[in-house]
C-alpha cells in the first residue's frame, strides 16, 4: 500500500512537472493580417475559419496557400490534419500536399512570419496519415493550440517541450476562441 | 521504507504500458478484422449496436429477415451518416428452407414533380433539392410483412431505444462528422444533433435523436403509413418545400418497394445472386465473368502478382464503362441486360484487355462494349442444369455513403443488405428527425439512359451479393463506398473463391479501385513498392491511400465453410463494425 502511494505520488509529480514545463513557455502575440491554411487538407480548416470569426479575427483562408500568398501577411495559421477526401477534392496527392506545406513553412520562416499551428480534429486527425502533417506543422510553430483529444498521448506536448514552443490545450473545439483572442489581440 | 519494491512496481507498470501500447499499435497497423465464428447463425454490421439488435431478434426466435430489418433500422440511428429512414437500399434474401432467392429494391425514387425543379448538379448536390422519395421504411416494412416472423414494434425497439437514449459516438462517426462539418452546420435541425456549440461532436460524446425516436415510434404503431402518410409525410413535404424541394404527399403515399428476382450469374461453379437493376449487381457479375477467363488463383493475389492486379483493374474499368452506358431503371429504359451478363460477351471484353499495357492509356477513354449482339445468347448460365435458381433473366426486370449488413439464421436463410443516403449525411437536411437523402446525384449529368425523370430510380452502385454452392448459400457480401462498391465486392469474392481466403483475410486484404471516370488506379498503402513500380511500368497512374482506408468501402461478409460447417462473420476493419455468431 505504501509502495503504491509512493508510486502514485511520484507519477503525479512527474505529470505536474511535465505539464508545468510544457506550458512554461510564454504565449507570443501575433499580428494581423492573418493567412489561414491547411496541412493535410482536412475540413478542419473550415472550423478554424469559424473559430476566427467568433474571435473577431479577420483571416484570409487559403487551404492551398502558396509562398506568394504570404506577401503582406504577419501571421500564418496552419490547421493540421489529413483527409483523403480533402485531398481528392483538391485534386492533389499526399506528396503534393506535403511539398506544399513544407515549402510554405520554409517561406514563412525566411520571411520571419510566425506560425500558429492548430490541431482541432482530436483522435480523428491522428494516426499515420495525419501525424506526418501534424509533426511538420507543429515543429514549425511559434504557438500550438490543440484540442485535448488529439494530445492524449502527449504527441503535441512532447513536441512543445522539446522545441520549447508554448502550447495551449483546450478541452473542446469551441474552447479555442478565447486563446485565439488572447494571442491575436 | 525500501525503494526496491517500488522500483520493481514502476518497472512492471512501465512494461505493462509499453506492452499495451505495442498491442494497440500492432492492432492499428494490421487493422485486425472484427471476426466471429459460429455454427448456427451469424451477423455482421457496421456498428456493434446494430449487430446487437440483430442478435436480439435471433434470440427472440426471429429469422434472418427479422434480424436484418432490426439491424437496418438500428444502423440508420447509430451510423446516421450512411443510411436511415430518409434513404433507400436493396435487400437480397435467400430463403434457406425454400431454396429461393429474391431482391427487394427500395432505393429512392424521383417524385412526380421532379422535372419542374431547377437543379444545378454542383450547387444543389448536397441539398434537399437533390432528395428523392425515401424507400427505407417501405422496403424494411415490406420485407418484414412478407418474410419476417416478429411484429414490427418488436423489430423497431432497438432503433427507438438508441435514438431516444443515445449512444457514444465511435471513432468512425467522429471522423465523418468532422469531414462533413460544412454540410452539417447548414441546417439547424441537423447541426443540433451533430454539433456542440457550433462544432463537431467528438468520439465518446453522446448522440441522441429524440425527433427520430418519435418518427420511429409512429412507424412502430402504424407501419409504413406512419412514415408515408400522416404527420411525418406532411412535415417532410412541407419543410423540404420551404427549402426548394417539390415533393407531394402522393409521392410518399404511392412509394412502393419492388420485390423481384436478383440478377444471376455464375463464377467458377458458384451461383452468383446480386442486386437487380438499376442497382449494380449486373456489373459485379460482368466483372466476374471477364475474370473467369483466366485462372486468377494461379496468377496469385493482386498484392503479389502485378498480372492479377492489372487484369482485374482492366476488367473493372471496362465493366464500369458498360455500367455507365447501359444500366438504368428498367421501368423506363430498355438495355441489353442479358448481353451484359453473358459469358461470350465477357470473353469479348476479356480479349480486349492487353496484359502488357493499360489500354487505352487514359481510363476515361475506356469505351463501353457492344452487349446488344449477345442479348439473345442463352449461355449466361452455368452448364449444369439442375433447375436450381436459374430463372429467366427477363423475369428479373419485373421490377456511395452507405452501409452494408449480412445475416444468416439457423434455417440457412441469408440476407445481404445495402442501404444509403447517397453521400455521407445525404442532403444534410433533417426534417421530422429524418435526414433526407441526396440520391438525385446518381442520375446522369447528360441525357442518356440514366437521365432524371419523374418516377424513375437513378442507377446506384449498391451490390448486395450472395454466392450459392450446391443449393447452400456460402457467402453474403457487400459494401458501401459509392463507385468503389462494385470493385470492392468483386475483390472480396475473388479473395474467397480464387485465393482461398477466409472471411477475415478477405476483408483485411489490401484493396484497389479504378474506373472509367478517373485516371488513377487507387491503391491502399499496403501494396509493395515492387507492385507499384510494375503497375506504373504498365502505364497505370497510381494514387496511394491509407493502409486501411474508408475510401475503399466498409464491407461486411459471412462465409460458410462446408468442411467445418461453420459461419465466419467479418466486419470491415476500415469501419467500426462488429461481427457476431452463435
Amino acid at each position: 500500500m505504501t509502495a503504491f502511494r509512493f508510486h502514485f505520488v511520484l507519477v503525479a509529480v512527474l505529470i505536474t512537472c511535465f505539464a508545468i514545463s510544457a506550458s512554461a513557455q510564454k504565449a507570443p502575440t501575433f499580428k494581423q493580417p492573418v493567412l489561414l491554411t491547411s496541412a493535410g487538407q482536412s475540413a478542419d480548416v473550415t472550423m478554424a475559419s469559424t473559430l476566427l470569426k467568433k474571435a473577431k479575427i479577420e483571416a484570409l483562408a487559403k487551404p492551398l496557400a502558396q509562398p506568394a500568398d504570404l506577401k503582406g501577411i504577419h501571421t500564418l495559421i496552419v490547421v493540421a490534419g489529413f483527409s483523403s477526401k480533402g485531398l481528392g477534392a483538391a485534386g492533389i496527392s499526399r506528396e503534393d500536399e506535403m511539398n506544399r506545406v513544407t515549402t510554405l513553412l520554409e517561406a514563412a520562416k525566411k520571411a520571419k512570419i510566425p506560425v500558429l499551428t492548430m490541431h482541432l480534429g482530436g483522435a480523428a486527425r491522428r494516426g499515420s496519415q495525419s501525424d506526418d502533417f501534424n509533426k511538420v506543422a507543429a515543429e514549425a510553430a511559434a504557438y500550438l493550440l490543440i484540442v485535448k483529444q488529439g494530445d492524449e498521448d502527449s504527441f503535441f506536448s512532447s513536441i512543445a517541450q522539446e522545441k520549447k514552443i508554448p502550447i495551449e490545450v483546450v478541452d473542446k473545439i469551441a474552447g479555442a476562441v478565447a486563446p485565439l483572442q488572447s494571442v491575436i489581440p | 521504507m525500501s525503494h526496491r519494491p517500488v522500483f520493481r512496481s514502476l518497472v512492471h507498470t512501465a512494461a505493462a504500458l509499453i506492452a499495451a501500447a505495442a498491442l494497440l499499435s500492432a492492432q492499428t497497423q494490421t487493422g485486425t478484422s472484427q471476426v466471429a465464428v459460429g455454427t448456427t447463425s451469424a451477423v455482421a454490421t457496421a456498428h456493434p449496436l446494430a449487430t446487437k439488435a440483430a442478435l436480439t431478434m435471433l434470440a427472440k426466435g426471429g429469422n434472418a429477415v427479422d434480424a436484418a430489418v432490426a439491424a437496418a433500422f438500428a444502423i440508420g440511428v447509430v451510423e446516421p451518416d450512411g443510411s436511415g429512414l430518409g434513404g433507400g437500399g436493396g435487400m437480397l434474401i435467400f430463403l434457406g428452407p425454400e431454396k429461393k432467392s429474391l431482391y427487394i429494391n427500395y432505393y429512392q425514387r424521383a417524385g412526380e414533380r421532379l422535372e419542374e425543379l431547377p437543379y444545378d448538379r454542383e450547387e444543389d448536390r448536397q441539398s434537399v433539392r437533390a432528395s428523392l422519395v425515401p424507400g427505407t421504411v417501405a422496403g424494411l416494412c415490406g420485407a418484414l410483412e412478407q418474410f419476417g416472423s416478429l411484429p414490427l414494434a418488436v423489430v423497431l425497439e432497438p432503433a427507438i431505444r438508441y435514438a431516444e437514449e443515445g449512444f457514444a459516438i465511435d471513432a468512425t462517426l467522429a471522423k465523418i462528422i468532422l469531414d462533413n462539418f460544412e454540410l452539417l452546420e447548414k441546417d439547424s435541425a441537423t447541426s443540433s444533433i451533430y454539433l456542440d456549440e457550433g462544432f463537431p461532436r467528438a468520439e465518446g460524446d453522446r448522440l441522441t435523436q429524440p425527433a427520430l425516436a418519435s418518427t420511429l415510434r409512429l412507424i412502430a404503431q402504424n407501419g409504413r403509413a406512419g412514415f408515408y402518410e400522416g404527420t411525418v409525410a406532411q412535415t417532410i413535404v412541407q419543410e423540404t418545400s420551404q427549402r426548394g424541394a417539390v415533393f407531394t404527399l402522393d409521392d410518399f403515399k404511392n412509394y412502393r418497394e419492388i420485390v423481384t428476382e436478383p440478377v444471376k450469374g455464375t463464377y467458377r461453379g458458384y451461383d452468383v445472386l446480386s442486386a437487380a437493376v438499376p442497382q449494380s449487381g449486373a456489373a459485379v457479375i460482368e466483372a466476374l465473368n471477364i475474370l473467369e477467363n483466366v485462372p486468377l488463383g494461379e496468377l496469385g493475389h493482386p498484392t503479389v502478382s502485378v498480372e492479377s492486379l492489372h487484369l482485374m483493374a482492366e476488367a473493372l474499368r471496362r465493366t464500369y464503362a458498360d455500367r455507365s452506358a447501359y444500366i438504368a431503371d428498367p421501368l423506363f429504359e430498355q438495355f441489353p441486360l442479358k448481353g451484359l451478363l453473358s459469358k461470350p460477351y465477357a470473353l469479348e471484353r476479356f480479349l480486349d484487355i492487353n496484359m502488357e499495357r493499360a489500354t487505352p492509356p487514359r481510363y476515361r477513354d475506356t469505351k463501353p462494349g457492344k452487349p446488344e449482339k449477345f442479348e439473345k445468347e442463352s449461355d449466361s448460365r452455368d452448364p449444369r442444369d439442375d433447375g436450381f435458381l436459374r430463372l429467366d433473366l427477363a423475369e428479373a426486370d419485373g421490377g456511395g455513403h452507405t452501409t452494408h449488413l449480412v445475416v444468416v439464421d439457423r434455417n440457412g436463410s441469408m440476407v445481404s443488405l445495402t442501404q444509403t443516403l447517397g453521400t455521407f449525411f445525404g442532403s444534410g437536411m433533417t426534417t421530422a428527425g429524418v435526414l433526407m437523402n441526396n440520391a438525385r446525384s446518381n442520375f446522369a449529368r447528360t441525357v442518356q439512359v440514366n437521365a432524371a425523370r419523374a418516377g424513375k430510380q437513378p442507377r446506384s452502385s449498391i451490390s448486395p451479393t450472395i454466392l450459392v454452392k450446391d443449393g447452400i448459400p456460402v457467402l453474403a457480401v457487400g459494401s458501401p463506398g459509392s463507385a468503389r462498391i462494385v470493385s470492392t465486392v468483386v475483390q472480396l469474392i475473388t479473395n474467397v473463391v480464387d485465393f482461398g481466403m477466409d472471411a477475415a483475410q478477405a476483408n483485411d486484404a489490401p484493396r484497389f479501385f479504378c474506373q472509367k471516370f478517373e485516371d488513377y488506379l487507387y491503391l491502399e498503402n499496403r501494396y509493395s513498392q515492387e507492385i507499384r513500380a510494375e503497375l506504373e511500368a504498365k502505364g497505370h497512374a497510381l494514387e496511394i491511400y491509407g493502409d486501411y482506408d474508408l475510401f475503399f468501402g466498409g464491407a461486411q461478409m459471412i462465409l460458410f465453410d462446408p468442411a467445418t460447417r461453420t459461419y465466419q462473420a467479418s466486419a470491415d476493419p476500415r469501419r467500426g463494425g462488429a461481427a457476431a455468431a452463435n
